[in-house]
């Protein structure tokens, strides 16, 4: 069962077609990698899954809701209700603690719950960091912060946009070991990279190029 | 924990450990908000403290006795008690005589009064040596002290005369203990005068006749003649020849005349002696005003009332400290009153003094507003780069689903603390300042208005939030996309 499918979406800024009639599905459950160099595509895309933009044209069905049509008032709810993110610059409340980071998920989902947010930072080894700023965290801490915060509201699908651009090899590992706990569990992860290690990590990658997928690739060695 | 609870603890989060950027703004509105509390109190303390100030320029209302009514030292009592005694600077009772200086057979204006509230109505009388204290002393205006060459510690006497003023009917100045003096026709057109004092029932006590005018050996016997003189002596006038006198024998026509010039006879002297009451004064003061007053005497009131065996007053200046429209009801209650007193304002000064003061509230208002619309701007500014500052954090968290609203309150909530916190600090400080202020130019001290600090605190919020109004604008506009450009 699909969980997001674009029929035909196309993003045009003035003459550039930075998605041109792109079709890709992804299942319930399922671990999509999407791949391509700058200027492919992968950050529109992104955006438009993330529901922080709109396609030119096309539909864009998640969860069997076409948002390509919502208002932003909508598309806010949906990516709130449905989406966990993680970026590659970590993007964290700088004068929150890390705790209060996750927390400020649940405050603008449902509501904050300490208890909740210290066990997922358990969950990404940091519960003894919890009471830290930020800027006393080293990068993959701030990025594993930045997991919990996303899984915090069980939401159904996670995008990663290049979750492991800043981080070094042991880092990038513990981040991909939480990936496929969450992928084991159940969670729909679609991870923007063009680190093809971490795209081999996933089921299937999907590669960009000039604004279309170029081609479809499933790693037969998913899951050994 | 609940939404409002994570909801402060993001905003004092933001507001602690980010403290420079918002030490700025909180600095910003504190002093705005010092300014505001100071200025509003100064505004509210200006009359009060203008009020003393103007109340050294003498006083602004006069009490007069009306129409066939008499102002009294228990009249004038009555009168005050129209007017809060708290704003009564001071009230001052004036009787104004002429005394005679025997010395220097000279006769001078002088005022008696109550000389504590002399120094109240009249702050700018310049005293050299002392105001009088005990009975006895008198002030002299400097005029009046260069003309007689007195210094501070002469003596002089003053003599009150009452006023007699002419009567129509001889009778009317046959009053007891008069002295008398008349004259009438006599033998072939001859005068005779007469001199006669009375006793204290009236009744001639001495009589002196002047008959030169008359023949020697017939009338001029009028002069001498013991039995015909005797015979006035206890009689009341007017006499008749006849019935209470016989005439000398051989004389009548010059009879006649004596007894005609008794019956004319008139007061020769303005004051009968015995109602003369005098005293020595010591002098412990000369007045220099510049003015009117350096002509006058000045002595304590029941001095006086000890000369003249009255209680009368003539005038009582008062120094009000009120607002002219309050000058003008007192005066009317006064008028109202039994008390048969009517009170002027003296124009000048309360026109002046509405005048001052109406330009000085409107001069600290626009301080005010003025200073007001500084602050906003700082704030504004300061949360203008606060806003841009935070782009990022802005668009991570509607990136995680934050609503515009939520947005909105966060900042709000935001300026609006720091507008209370600022406004609680002001209002504080602003007391200080005002009292500062006070003690610097009218060089008095104030009272803490206590509801001003809920009120500076709320103007504080508003201003901060308004402040914050284009700032949030700016802050909901932004793209949550930017997180993700890996920027």
């Amino acid at each position: 069962m699909s969980l997001l499918e674009l029929k035909g979406v196309s993003k045009i800024y003035g003459e550039l077609k930075a998605l041109d009639n792109v079709n890709i599905h992804v299942d319930k459950g399922e671990w999509v990698a999407i791949m391509g160099p700058s200027g492919s595509g992968k950050s529109t895309m992104m955006n438009i899954i993330g529901c922080m933009d709109k396609p030119s044209s096309g539909e864009v069905l998640l969860d069997g809701v076409d948002i390509s049509k919502e208002s932003s008032k909508a598309l806010t709810d949906i990516r709130r209700d449905k989406i966990g993110l993680v970026f590659q610059q970590f993007h964290m409340v700088n004068y929150l603690t890390a705790v209060e980071n996750v927390m400020v998920s649940q405050y603008y989902h449902s509501m904050p719950d300490e208890e909740e947010a210290l066990e997922a930072l358990g969950r990404v080894g940091l519960r003894e960091r919890a009471k830290h700023l930020p800027s006393q965290l080293s990068g993959g801490e701030q990025q594993r912060v930045c997991v919990a915060r996303a899984l915090i509201n069980h939401p159904e699908l996670i995008l990663a946009d290049e979750p492991t651009g800043n981080l070094d090899e042991a880092n990038e590992n513990i981040v991909l070991d939480l990936f496929r706990q969450l992928h084991d569990e159940g969670t729909t992860l679609i991870v923007v990279t063009h680190d093809p290690e971490v795209a081999e990590a996933a089921q299937r990658t999907i590669v960009l190029e000039h604004g279309r997928v170029a081609r479809e690739v499933i790693n037969e060695n998913f899951g050994k | 924990m609940s939404k409002r609870k994570m909801f402060l603890r993001m905003i004092t989060a933001s507001l602690l450990r980010r403290r420079s950027r918002m030490l700025i703004a909180l600095l910003s509105i504190a002093i705005g908000a010092t300014i505001l509390s100071g200025l509003v109190t100064i505004y509210y303390d200006v009359p009060r403290q203008m009020g003393a100030q103007f109340r050294s320029y003498g006083a602004n209302m006069i009490l007069v006795a009306k129409e066939g009514e008499s102002l009294t030292t228990d009249t004038l009592q009555d009168a005050l008690g129209a007017i809060p005694e708290d704003q009564l600077v001071g009230a001052t009772p004036y009787r104004y005589v002429r005394l005679d200086m025997t010395s220097r057979q000279q006769s001078f204006t002088t005022a008696g009064t109550d000389f504590t509230e002399v120094q109240k109505t009249s702050p700018y009388f310049s005293v050299e040596g002392e105001y009088p204290q005990a009975e006895n002393e008198i002030l002299l205006g400097k005029e009046i002290a260069d003309t007689i060459g007195a210094k501070v510690g002469s003596y002089v006497q003053l003599t009150w005369r009452p006023v007699v003023t002419a009567h129509e009917n001889a009778s009317d100045d046959w009053v007891p203990n008069a002295r008398l003096s008349g004259s009438a026709e006599g033998f072939n057109a001859g005068i005779v005068v007469v001199e006669a004092t009375l006793d204290e029932e009236g009744k001639i006590a001495t009589l002196d006749i002047d008959a030169s005018s008359q023949t020697p050996e017939i009338g001029g016997l009028v002069e001498t003649d013991r039995n015909f003189i005797s015979r006035f002596i206890g009689q009341t006038l007017p006499v008749s020849l006849g019935e209470d006198v016989d005439a000398v024998s051989g004389a009548t026509i010059s009879s006649q005349a004596v007894v005609d010039a008794l019956n004319n006879a008139r007061s020769t002297e303005k004051g009968s002696a015995a109602a003369e009451r005098s005293g020595y004064f010591n002098v412990t003061g000369i007045l220099v005003t510049g003015g009117e007053e350096e002509s006058y005497i000045y002595m304590n009131l029941e001095d006086l009332e000890g000369l003249t065996n009255d209680k009368l007053l003539d005038v009582a200046e008062l120094s009000v400290s009120a607002n002219a429209e309050q000058l003008e009801e007192y005066a009317k209650a006064i008028d109202g009153s039994d008390a048969g007193i009517t009170a002027r304002l003296v124009k000048r000064v309360t026109r002046s003094e509405t005048a001052v003061l109406g330009k000085l509230q409107a001069l600290v208002f626009l301080v005010t507003v003025v200073v007001l619309l500084l602050t906003m701007i700082c704030v504004s500014t300061t949360m203008m780069a606060v806003v841009s500052e935070r782009r990022r954090e802005i668009g991570l968290r509607k990136a995680l689903g934050a609503p515009d609203n939520s947005i909105r309150a966060e900042f709000l909530g935001e300026g609006m603390f720091l507008g209370g916190l600022g406004g609680l600090l002001g209002g504080l400080l602003g007391f200080v300042f005002a009292q500062v202020v006070s003690v610097n130019v009218f060089g008095s001290s104030i009272t803490f208005q206590p509801l001003l600090l809920p009120i500076t605190l709320l103007v504080s919020m508003l201003i901060a939030a308004l402040s914050c109004l284009l700032p949030i604008k700016r802050a909901v506009a932004i793209d949550p996309a930017l997180v993700l450009k890996g920027e």
